[in-house]
């Protein structure tokens, strides 16, 4: 049988995970000098590691062409559901917040209000979950500048010190949720090679315990 | 103005060829198998009405539907799912009939996927549905005929089996508020073992709390029974397991070995299962090629309780993964050309049709010129061309 499969998302998380690995005791000299390779063996070829961004990972994950991924929970939250969530791999923590311009009561007054945000989904379910009709903009870049320019009323973004936000001037309204590392299985390959993913996630468990 | 007439909408596709004559080849192989246990094939309208997929436990949101409406205004939806509207049918036209009824179907389902996901929004699904009959004898059929469906097309598939009731008595037992159960739910159906864990430290510690937890992780071989065991709480929970554990052990004569898994943690991916529930798997798929299980209580939704039971197989994923593994059916050569010279049309028409009645595969040549026909034999790999004329001359194995 092919090896596992396991879809890191590219940048942060890639080096945690790698440093969660050589903790477990597998050598990943492959995934640190990986040139321009996508996929990478890792240790005796115990399983191989794809690089994506993180949206793509789940992509792959869901499709079963990768068997495990590494992906932040933001993304889980924007993109989707049809997989298992098996780990909070505790590392890549931050969280998702309402920020507002600084001293401006955002749930004040009755119209409706428009929210900029990278993560569409995520700030619709919030706004959904209070029961409140609010416009949101989907903006690509940096989200801060969208209530700066008046395009906005306020931003639901991943905040981690928040230092970005008080230097525009802007400060977090509410908390919409807490945000880390996850470690997500495909359904049919959690099934299918049962013994070895178990094995794994045990070994990830232990090592980052 | 941007005219579509040149593609297909997102989530479907042309079938062609090889791809279409193996889609053909598994809908018939599935239909055999099931017409030849007495099932009897049903046809459902492509478009219903909403309020039939609309009620309380259907797991149909309405964003994955289909919809437009009829000339009265009316919310009509194109067919998301086969078993609903067989439950429909039986609770009306075949409400009196003596059951139990045994249905089969090969019909297409519609769903309205999120856009460049890559899923299907058109999707063939073969199935049956045993509709009122209650038991372990009906369980087992269903379960048996699917296996003999799957081993006719792929026959090295994984079965798993669930029961949506265990998962059901131990919530019972949580002293929470039924929303609470519903996230604990979801949370054990997608594995999350953080947030369930998080979810279940703020309650009140106990054995049904430790139940949850050890939950989602209730899945394998035969030693789920021994490790379940020790959650088996009240006559409830003791009664579901030993109910699988039967199920489990009357389906090991079959000699699938460890090809048949049990998931405790299977809580119900589709509402309206809530008993026994079954999936099948095979390597190349990322999601289940065959879910099903017993519904009891869909048919209350239509006003005419009865127990029921039932599957459905997913016939494009199959034929993806026959075509995969070079199993796909080939297409297959016409054995004669027949070409026609000039003035002798219908007579050349005529002696194909006669060899037609001989069993033999004939291909009209459309082109005057006879060095034109063999070329088209040639390049066709048809090994023989008769030229029909005042007299009929036989041309073999051109390719040689």
């Amino acid at each position: 049988m092919k090896p596992l499969r396991i879809a890191l998302t590219k940048g942060r998380l890639e080096k945690d995970t790698v440093a969660l690995f050589e903790k477990i005791g597998y050598d990943c000299t492959a995934i640190k000098n990986k040139g321009r390779k996508l996929i990478l063996p890792v240790g005796n070829n115990q399983f191989a590691v794809v690089l994506a961004k993180a949206a793509d990972v789940i992509t792959y994950v869901e499709h079963g062409v990768c068997d495990l991924g590494v992906v932040g929970k933001d993304t889980i939250m924007e993109n989707g559901t049809s997989f298992y969530e098996v780990l909070d791999l505790g590392f890549g923590k931050c969280r998702f917040a309402l920020a507002a311009p600084k001293g401006k009561k955002f749930y004040e007054g009755y119209h409706a209000k428009t929210i900029a945000t990278k993560y569409p989904n995520v700030a619709r379910s919030f706004f959904e979950s209070k029961a409140m009709d609010v416009q949101i903009i989907k903006i690509e870049g940096s989200v801060e500048l969208a209530p700066l320019l008046g395009l906005s009323d306020g931003i639901v973004d991943i905040v981690e010190t928040g230092s970005t936000l008080r230097e525009n001037g802007l400060e977090v309204v509410e908390d919409v949720c807490d945000i880390s590392a996850r470690l997500i299985v495909n359904t049919a390959s959690l099934k299918l090679r049962k013994a070895e993913i178990q094995a794994l996630i045990e070994e990830i468990e232990r090592a980052k315990a | 103005m941007k005219k579509y007439n040149k593609i297909t909408p997102e989530g479907t596709k042309d079938l062609l060829f090889e791809e279409c004559l193996t889609h053909r080849h598994v809908e018939r192989l599935l239909a055999n198998v099931f017409a030849s246990h007495g099932f009897h094939e049903v046809v459902t309208p492509g478009l219903e009405f909403y309020d039939v997929f609309h009620f309380d436990s259907s797991a149909i949101s309405q964003e994955r539907m289909y919809k437009m409406t009829d000339q009265r205004g009316r919310l009509v939806v194109m067919r998301p799912d086969s078993t609903i509207p067989i439950a429909r049918v039986t609770a009306t036209h075949l409400q009196n009939q003596p059951k139990p009824l045994r249905f089969y179907y090969t019909q297409h389902i519609y769903r309205n996927t999120p856009g460049l996901t890559g899923r299907s929004d058109e999707i063939m699904q073969s199935g049956i549905e045993l509709i009122g009959a209650s038991g372990k004898r009906a369980d087992l059929e269903v379960i048996v005929t699917a296996i003999e469906a799957l081993s006719k097309c792929v026959p090295d598939f994984r079965m798993e089996l669930g029961h949506a009731g265990f998962f059901q008595a131990i919530a019972q037992q949580l002293p929470i508020a039924e929303h609470w159960k519903e996230d604990i739910r979801a949370t054990i159906e997608a594995k999350n073992y953080a947030a369930l864990n998080t979810m279940l430290d703020r309650l009140e510690q106990g054995p049904a709390v430790d139940a949850m937890r050890k939950l989602p992780r209730l899945f394998g071989g035969k030693e789920i029974f021994e490790e379940a065991a020790p959650f088996c709480l009240n006559e409830k929970t003791a009664e579901t397991l030993d109910y699988l554990r039967q199920i489990y052990e009357a389906l090991s004569v079959l000699g699938l070995g460890d090809r048949i898994m049990v998931d405790l943690g299977l809580v119900q991916r589709n509402d309206y299962y809530t008993n026994i529930i079954f999936s099948a798997y095979v390597e190349e798929c990322g999601d289940a090629i065959l879910t099903g299980g017993r519904y009891d209580n869909l048919l209350a939704s239509f006003d005419s309780p009865m127990p029921a039971v039932g599957f459905a197989i997913n016939v494009d994923e199959i034929t993806r993964v026959l075509m995969e593994r070079n199993k796909g059916k080939k297409m297959p050569n016409v054995d004669i050309l027949v070409h026609s010279e000039d003035g002798y049309e219908i007579k050349a028409l005529n002696y194909a049709a006669n060899l037609v009645e001989q069993n033999l595969r004939c291909e009209n040549s459309i082109f005057p010129d006879r060095e034109e026909s063999l070329e088209y034999a040639r390049r066709m790999g048809i090994c023989r061309v008769d030229f029909v004329g005042d007299t009929i001359e036989t041309v073999h194995k051109i390719n040689l």
